[in-house]
């Protein structure tokens, strides 16, 4: 039996932006990484790391500058320019800032049917009726239909832009920070949503977020991304228990409270120093300026990416021997900033 | 799905007439400019009927001082005044919009194109702006005017060209900002063309500055027709305008002020009237700047 | 002047080099948007097919465009700007002749514009939204609104005419009669100032406004800071910048206005000249003038943007 094929994956994928004659910023730096039909793949990283980058490049918002993205093996640009407008309507994204994501002068009705509009392949009234489906789909009652933007609040905005995404049926949604900027009352309503809406069309998610507890609680794997580098990668379960990178550990101790009881650390450790300029990045393992196993091996050689343990990936170059915190090997003392 | 849900029976916003008229009841200066400019336009429209004499009939009472039957007196030709100021009306709106139509048809696309495209089209458009801008107007309205044959629509069409450089920048402007905005970029997932975005979502949002802008430009290009007529180089006689008013009245200063100050002083409302209404509609259509106009 | 100073003056001349070609191609543009045969537009209705295809020789409008356009930037580059088609004069001479005329009352017209702009400005910033302010912006309303030329015309029924305090017409050379020049270059540049004194003010006034309502001056305030001293060190240092632009702003477009003036007046300067060329299709003078005003304009905005990057810090980091 062959094996699945992912549904997008990305091939030392690089994005890369031009600040000014000699300086490139290198937000995605050779990741590489398979997302399977119907999981839902969590990337967790702080603010700086290259993940909403990611997230818009999983989608053809970023065209890669080194490496690819594949959709269903196949690589969206080398389609034509009308062709990757069809073939993108299946990969789409809901993005942090729902305020942001609605054009302000069209009403509720018209945005969520914006996507229908634009195959318009439908008669207008039944686009209409399709929209509102969707619209109550989320929890929108239909009053919402001729309201604007500025007249909802951010959560109800939020389902509105999942209203939108969900017209099209697609296949892959890339949610970006999706619940950040919402009350935390909010956004355990919308992860539910996402979750019931995952069930009911089986639907493959991508969730890029900074909340260990949000991605603890709904991914089924995850993968860590540091300055643009993606650091480990695995089974949830896995990572969150028993993390191979000193990055996730960091992470990890620093959000005890939101995860369950048996993954939950007595120590902290506490990450010292500030984030490195994405721009310079520290030779080597770009982590080693912040990690308290640094060694003399981590400035001169960049850590290989390898299965450290079967399906759980690490880019260290002690991944595995590390006593960190969550491991049975215990003893050792935090160091303070 | 029921019927009951439709949109057509929620509940709808007050209709744009109404918050239209909200708006002049609020501000005082928009409701008296558009009042006067409504004015202007009826004068306009029913020029023939209202004006007492013929603009162009000559007669023998010359440089007439006023009376009952001549409001304003007559020209050095026996000319009513006051007819030709109302037959100057015209062609006065006639021009302004006109100029500011041919700016806004060259304007509007390239600044858009220029700011959506970017790389090399904006700046190549941008070079060529600054270009055009260099070039003091009212001489590159003549010397267009020069090369395209005198007469009120040549000369126009060459404010309007000296215009669109201007006019293309606010746009690109506008444009680069919205072009950012995570809409257009949702808009770009549904498959959308380059084209219907920019129709769909670019220009609605980002022409608001622009409408603004025009608007002032009325006044802009009322000033330049006047002066372009008074220097003889748009509206022809016999045709009455008030530019060209004030040119003839000019030698009989001393003998007939009026002829003077009446075409000025209709040049001067009127602009002052375009002008007033485009600050009210900064007001209400930016309300993101700061109060200080 | 430090080697980065330099790098910056160096870069700012070349960045102007395009803008100024792409000019010249637009002058030159001009005749080719004459509707039919330019050379039988410029020969007028009653010309013979011998005269049509002389001017066609003399112009070199029978050989290809870019051709064309080449020769003339040669010729002009050396500052041989063809001759009159009207006069037969050689154009550059021409149009220097009257250009002094011009810069005269556009340079009076740009101070007069300073020393009553800025002062009204200031005087409005301070005084916001009281009864001083009001009158000011209104007046300042008024004076973009006002036809300029018929402003002259005003000024020349009360003062010239009326009171004969200035003469109505024409104008002497300022080298050799200074003061007979000014007298007959104060009323029309007075007329021609009024669009540049209202939009000073305004932008004077708006920009002061927003500095002083400013977060670090409100700390200063609190400090105990003077009024006077407050507006002195740190209002008008900061907006002496957005002046700076603004002065440029009008003299463009006064440079442009003149043309009424100057038919108001009489006065024999380059706007004239071009009004008189455009009505008589006298093209070679037309290009001529646009393209000596046009150098005028962009040699002015050179050096107020190089003044503007050595004194803004923020600029110069580039």
């Amino acid at each position: 039996m062959t094996a699945p094929q992912p549904l997008v994956a990305t091939r030392d994928l690089g994005v890369h932006f031009r600040l000014s004659r000699n300086t490139v910023l290198k937000a995605v730096d050779r990741v590489s990484f398979d997302v399977m039909p119907g999981e839902t793949f969590g990337i967790i990283g702080e603010s700086g790391s290259g993940k909403t980058t990611l997230g818009r490049a999983l989608v053809c918002l970023e065209a890669p500058s080194a490496g690819q993205v594949l959709h269903q093996g196949r690589d969206p640009y080398a389609l034509s320019r009308r062709q990757l407008r069809q073939h993108r309507r299946n990969y789409q994204v809901v993005f942090q800032d729902p305020n942001a994501a609605l054009d302000p002068r069209m009403t509720i009705l018209r945005s969520v049917r914006e996507p229908l509009d634009v195959a318009a392949t439908m008669p207008r009234a039944q686009r209409d009726e399709v929209a509102m489906q969707a619209m109550e789909r989320v929890g929108l009652s239909p009053e919402f239909a001729t309201r604007y933007p500025h007249e909802l609040s951010g959560g109800q905005k939020q389902r509105v832009c999942i209203a939108r995404v969900l017209t099209l049926r697609p296949s892959v949604i890339v949610c970006d920070e999706a619940v950040a900027a919402l009350d935390v009352s909010i956004q355990a309503d919308i992860l539910n949503l996402l979750a019931d809406l995952q069930r009911e069309f089986g639907l493959t998610y991508i969730f890029i977020t900074h909340n260990l507890g949000v991605v603890g609680h709904i991914s089924d794997r995850v993968a860590v991304m540091y300055l643009g580098r993606l650091v480990e990668m695995g089974e949830t379960e896995a990572v969150l228990a028993r993390p191979l990178h000193p990055y996730t550990d960091a992470l990890l101790s620093a959000e005890p409270v939101a995860l369950p009881s048996h993954m939950r650390t007595s120590q902290r450790v506490i990450l010292s120093g500030e984030l490195p300029s994405p721009v310079s990045p520290p030779s080597g393992c770009r982590f080693r300026t912040r990690c308290r196993f640094a060694q003399d091996l981590c400035a001169a050689k960049e850590p290989e990416w390898s299965e450290v343990e079967p399906g759980h990936w690490a880019a260290c170059h002690f991944a595995g021997t590390l006593p960190v915190s969550s491991s049975p090997l215990q003893g050792v003392a935090e160091v303070v900033a | 799905m029921s019927a009951a849900l439709h949109p057509a029976r929620v509940l709808r916003r007050p209709s744009a007439l109404r918050r239209f008229l909200s708006w002049l009841r609020s501000d005082l200066r928009a409701a008296v400019s558009l009042a006067y400019l409504l004015v202007l336009f009826s004068l306009s429209v029913f020029a023939d009927v209202l004006a007492p004499h013929s603009p162009i009939a000559q007669s023998m009472d010359m440089l007439a001082p006023p009376d009952a039957a001549h409001w304003l007196g007559t020209d050095d030709l026996g000319r009513d005044v006051f007819s030709r100021l109302i037959h100057g009306a015209p062609m006065t709106l006639y021009a302004s919009f006109l100029a500011v139509g041919v700016g806004t048809l060259i304007g509007l696309p390239v600044g858009i194109m220029a700011g959506y495209l970017g790389g090399w089209v904006d700046g190549l458009t941008g070079r060529i702006i600054d270009a055009l801008l260099s070039f003091p107007s009212i001489v590159l309205a003549i010397a267009v005017t020069g090369a395209l044959g005198i007469g009120l629509t040549n000369s126009m069409i060459a404010v309007g060209i000296v215009f669109s450089p201007g006019l293309a920048r606010l746009i690109r402007v506008q444009t680069i900002v919205v072009k950012n905005d995570l809409y257009v970029d949702a808009a770009r997932t549904f498959g959308m063309s380059p084209l219907r975005i920019v129709w769909r979502h670019i220009l609605p949002n980002a022409i608001q500055p622009f409408i603004v802008q025009v608007t002032l430009l009325l006044a802009t290009a009322l000033l330049a027709e006047a002066s372009l007529s008074f220097l003889g180089l748009g509206v022809q006689p016999p045709q009455p305008s008030w530019g060209q008013m004030l040119a003839r009245s000019y030698g009989y200063m001393e003998i007939s002020p009026e002829q003077m100050y009446a075409p000025g002083l209709a040049i001067l409302f009127t602009a002052l009237a375009f002008n007033a209404l485009g600050e009210s509609m900064r007001a209400v259509l930016d309300p993101t700047r700061r109060r200080s106009d | 002047m430090n080697r980065r100073q330099m790098l910056l003056i160096g870069s700012r001349l070349l960045q102007v080099v395009p803008v100024v070609i792409l000019a010249t191609v637009a002058i030159f543009g001009l005749l080719q948007l004459v509707p039919g045969d330019p050379a039988a537009v410029i020969a007028g209705e009653y010309a013979t097919a011998e005269r049509i295809a002389d001017i066609r020789r003399m112009l070199g409008l029978d050989r290809p465009v870019w051709e064309q356009y080449v020769v003339w930037l040669g010729h002009a580059v050396q500052g041989d700007l063809s001759t009159s088609l009207i006069t037969g004069q050689p154009v550059l001479d021409e149009v220097l002749r009257r250009l002094p005329n011009t810069l005269l009352i556009t340079v009076l017209a740009l101070v007069l514009a300073v020393v009553i702009g800025v002062p009204l400005g200031i005087l409005a910033a301070t005084r916001v939204d009281r009864p001083t302010d009001r009158i000011v912006t209104t007046i300042a309303s008024l004076g973009v609104a006002v036809p300029n030329f018929w402003l002259g015309m005003i000024l020349v029924g009360f003062f010239a005419l009326g009171l004969g305090w200035f003469p109505t017409t024409g104008a002497a050379s300022l080298t050799q009669d200074p003061l007979r020049a000014l007298s007959h270059a104060a009323l029309p540049a007075l007329a021609l100032a009024t669009g540049g004194i209202a939009e000073i003010t305004r932008q004077l006034r708006s920009a002061l406004i927003e500095v002083l309502s400013s977060q670090y001056v409100r700390t200063l305030h609190a400090k105990g800071l003077s009024n006077a001293r407050i507006l002195w060190q740190h209002g008008l240092k900061n907006v002496s910048l957005t002046l700076l632009t603004v002065v440029g702003l009008v003299f463009n477009r006064a440079l442009g206005a003149t043309v009424a003036i100057e038919a108001v007046f009489a006065i024999p300067g380059t706007g004239s000249l071009v009004v008189a060329s455009a009505t008589n299709k006298d093209f070679p003078v037309v290009q001529g003038v646009v393209f000596v005003l046009v150098l005028i304009v962009i040699g002015l905005n050179l050096m107020i943007d190089l003044l503007y990057s050595l004194l803004d810090p923020r600029v110069n980091r580039r």
